[in-house]
């Protein structure tokens, strides 16, 4: 399968309905693609069963097909909590369609925080965990706790996790914090949300809306692997709660896939809700060995200009993180790189690239490898 | 305390209670153990409606099989203490225990916990649970009958042979009606368990302080398991241990009670009752305009278990930050038991960990938007057919109406209020003697349509300021049509 096309809108606060923000990111897309709605023949789109964002539009895939005003595509809608972006992306390469668009949104903003918190939560053990007070601040807390006394790293390699994604988002016009100057200083004094994450280590919820257009047509860009994984919901139940098996397997299946091998890969989009979330995810994905991806972030490794530039976007830390649109958001921005149109973040190498989309902890991971083949 | 189910051959754990190993068809093994390591700690500074007290400290405990759990707590602990729930040591002691599932064995484990409470197979057990209205399991008005069942299971591996289940619904209500569509009576239908009817039963007199109350003989010759739903009450705050005690009298002492203003004769009722254990089901619980349907089901998953029915009241409204209802204090300074959670031997959940706003019920409303109760304590049936009323009349426009009910009404209740109606022979007394002229008043002995016609008539005439022959001919009429439309 190949990408012909994508879209999407800035990453924020916004007054647009989610159906309005879904059109916005597919006319952009459609004009990426330079294609016609007609030429569609499957919509996958990804939202989630927000229930307090005030729209009370739970059967999505009508409301979308309302307002794109399609003669008789089919839509069907996919939930997968953070990763339905990448588990839509999943589904489009499994399609049996020629054209299938992808579209992920959330409306995250009009809720105060603690309704965000409690609609989050809904995704996570109802009898374990959410009656245990296991917010998805706290489950990644305890999980990074764990890899932190485990492999002797510390809060301030989640620090640097952190602002390495802030500066990279700085240059990103489609990020939540675009020219938003954030310091060590201001990471290092953030208040503590679940100990040892501060408010700097966790990513921002925003309103949003990404899409992609896939084909079976060859263009310059190609899905090389599309894996996804399923595993247990709690993260506590997991053997090693320092490695997610979903990430391991999702990202061993699309590298066999693809004919390649970590060292291959160029840069990467990576799940960043939580900036443990991304040191873990070096070693799932076989960037890093256990216990050593601290070594990549104190380096510089996986800064702008490193060897392995992760997260040019900005991540869900800084671009933001609007649930089920960031998984097709990713695959906005490898596209992006690779077609050379990321003006001031833009990476010299970019011929391929890994999409690395989670919901839950680790309980579903989609990884997708792109490569750049054309041009 | 963490329970695991675990294949025959040791390869798969699940933490949901499975029957059976999918993978090989074979069986499956209980894993629980009472002991924990603490393993990883959090302080959560985030507040969600669930957990609206912040901060607070999430422990992840690990057993002796590697099984791990994550407690919340207000206490801090120390990475590698031990985490153990150690069982009562007063008897006043309130049990809370959040269900994980298994409702079986966290009852039983409840139950282990208390101090110094035995059963032992020669007792003669009376198991009391809340029926007061036909209504669906699901819908958190009655008692769980999954409860009942896990109960039953504990006392029939504990070899008690005498048992009964005894209850009767709320004045006006059928009680087998309710009990059968509440999956009561199918439960000890298959415990072969006989369900007593208490409306039925046979009475017994004893006295309080003057007040006669004709109980049902059964609670003097039986030890007593008091089952009832935990949830708010829009009369008298909240319905649990203590308020489920009523229905064992009479219909007679019921309506004398609440003649007398039930906040200060059930207390009475308890002194007069022998002692009992409560396990307060709030496996579902619930909360807004309870006790009827009319409340909302709270999903609260947990147990209050105790020998002091005071202590487990207080211990409830203090859980779903509610005012401590004024019988509990009463009941408290007549020496029934302990209001004061502050003192009161807490084991199992940390009672500051689970606090949560439960929706207090408004003792004003009804369903009806403009239909507004003036509540005097009015007995169970007034209540509940008042309620019922004005259900009836929703979607119908008007303007304002008090609905004034019961004998315990005050002039402050009543002023600044208009467009009062009165409904029952105690409420209907009671403003005569305030010299106050209601717009009109409803006796309670009337048939149903004729009730709803005659307020259906005060609320869409905004100018009415009495009934009249012609309002009362038209309710008669409607009654005569509603009873032909019933009988084709």
């Amino acid at each position: 399968m190949y990408i012909k096309g994508v879209g999407m809108t800035k990453f924020g606060i916004h007054t647009k309905t989610t159906q309005e923000l879904c059109y916005d990111a597919i006319s952009e897309a459609l004009e990426d693609a330079d294609m016609n709605l007609e030429e569609i023949g499957e919509i996958i789109t990804s939202k989630g069963d927000c229930s307090n964002d005030g729209e009370r539009q739970r059967l999505f895939s009508a409301v979308l097909s309302s307002i794109l005003q399609d003669k008789g595509i089919p839509i069907i809608r996919v939930v997968a909590a953070c990763s339905g972006g990448g588990a839509a992306v999943w589904n489009a390469c499994n399609s049996e369609a020629k054209n299938i668009l992808v579209v992920g949104v959330e409306k995250l903003t009009p809720l105060p925080t603690k309704l965000v918190t409690d609609d989050l939560m809904m995704a996570s053990e109802r009898v374990y965990e959410q009656t245990e007070g296991m917010n998805f601040p706290a489950q990644n807390a305890l999980i990074a706790q764990q890899y932190m006394m485990r492999y002797n790293a510390s809060p301030k390699d989640l620090a640097l996790v952190a602002l390495k994604n802030h500066e990279n988002a700085f240059n990103n016009p489609k990020a939540r914090f675009y020219q938003k100057k954030i310091t060590l200083d201001m990471i290092n004094k953030s208040p503590i949300v679940a100990s040892p994450l501060r408010l700097f280590d966790c990513s921002i919820s925003v309103d949003g809306a990404a899409a992609a257009i896939i084909t079976k047509e060859k263009t310059d860009i190609e899905i090389a692997g599309s894996a996804l994984y399923a595993d247990r919901l709690p993260a506590f139940e997991a053997q090693d709660m320092t490695s997610w098996q979903g990430s391991i397997l999702a990202a061993r299946d699309a590298y066999a896939q693809a004919g390649i091998s970590p060292k291959d890969i160029d840069f990467a989009e990576l799940h960043d809700a939580f900036t443990s979330v991304e040191l873990m995810a070096y070693e799932d994905l076989g960037f890093a060995k256990k216990g050593e991806a601290k070594h990549l972030i104190r380096k510089g490794k996986t800064c702008m200009n490193g060897e392995l530039p992760i997260n040019t976007s900005g991540g869900l830390k800084a671009k933001g993180h609007p649930i089920s649109a960031t998984g097709i958001s990713q695959i906005y921005e490898i596209t992006r790189q690779m077609r050379k149109q990321c003006g001031k973040r833009q990476l010299d190498r970019a011929r391929v690239g890994l999409a690395h989309n989670v919901g839950g902890v680790g309980s579903t991971v989609t990884v997708h490898i792109l490569k750049h083949i054309g041009g | 305390m963490i329970i695991r189910w675990v294949s025959e051959d040791g390869k798969r754990k699940w933490m949901y209670p499975i029957s059976r190993d999918i993978h090989t068809k074979g069986k499956i093994v209980k894993q629980i153990s009472r002991k924990a390591k603490v393993i990883g700690i959090t302080k959560v500074n985030i507040p969600s409606p669930l957990h609206p007290i912040i901060p607070y400290f999430i422990l992840l405990l690990e057993d002796e099989y590697g099984n791990r759990m994550p407690k919340k707590t207000m206490k801090e602990r120390k990475i590698g203490e031990t985490y153990e729930i150690k069982p009562a040591k007063s008897d006043g002691a309130v049990i809370i225990t959040k269900i994980k599932y298994d409702m079986e064995e966290y009852l039983k484990e409840s139950l282990n916990l208390l101090h110094r409470y035995k059963i032992s197979q020669e007792d003669k057990i009376l198991i009391k649970p809340t029926i007061i209205e036909p209504a669906y399991s699901y819908q958190a008005t009655n008692t769980n009958p999954n409860l009942l069942d896990a109960l039953l299971n504990i006392l029939k591996e504990k070899g008690v042979k005498d048992i009964i289940v005894a209850e009767q619904s709320m004045l006006g209500n059928d009680t087998i009606e309710a009990a059968k569509k509440s999956e009561i009576l199918d439960v000890c239908k298959k415990h072969g368990i006989n369900f007593v009817d208490l409306a039925k039963a046979e009475y017994t007199q004893k006295e309080y302080e003057g007040f006669k109350f004709n109980i049902a003989k059964g609670f003097f010759e039986r030890k007593i398991i008091n089952l009832p739903v935990m949830k708010t009450n829009s009369q008298i705050g909240i319905s649990g241990s203590i308020e489920n005690m009523v229905r064992v009298t009479d219909a007679d002492t019921q309506k004398r009670m609440f003649a007398e203003d039930i906040e200060k004769t059930l207390p009475k009722l308890l002194k007069a009752l022998p002692g009992f254990l409560t396990i307060g089901d709030a496996t579902l619980g619930m909360h807004a305009q309870g006790p009827t349907s009319l409340g909302e089901p709270a999903f609260l998953n947990m147990l209050f278990v105790s020998t002091d029915p005071v202590a487990l009241d207080a211990v409830f409204a203090e859980m779903g930050m509610l005012d401590l209802p004024a019988y509990v204090k009463e009941a408290s300074s007549i020496g029934i038991g302990n209001a004061n959670t502050k003192t009161i031997e807490i084991v199992g959940e940390d009672l500051e960990a689970i606090k949560l706003n439960l929706l207090a019920a408004d003792k004003n409303a009804s369903a009806h938007q403009k239909i507004k109760l003036i509540d005097g304590k009015a007995n169970p049936y007034v209540f509940n057919s008042a309620l019922q009323m004005a259900s009836k009349l929703i979607g119908l426009l008007g303007e304002e109406v008090n609905l004034a009910i019961g004998s315990q009404i005050t002039q402050d209740m009543l002023n600044g209020k208009s467009r009062i109606v009165a409904y029952g022979a105690e409420a209907i007394e009671k403003l005569r003697e305030f010299g106050v002229s209601p717009v009109a008043e409803i006796p309670e002995d009337i048939d149903g349509t004729e009730k709803i016609m005659l307020l259906k008539s005060v609320l869409e005439n905004p100018d009415k300021k009495s009934i009249n022959i012609a309002d009362k001919l038209k309710s008669k009429i409607a009654k005569v049509g509603a009873k032909i439309k019933g009988k084709f």
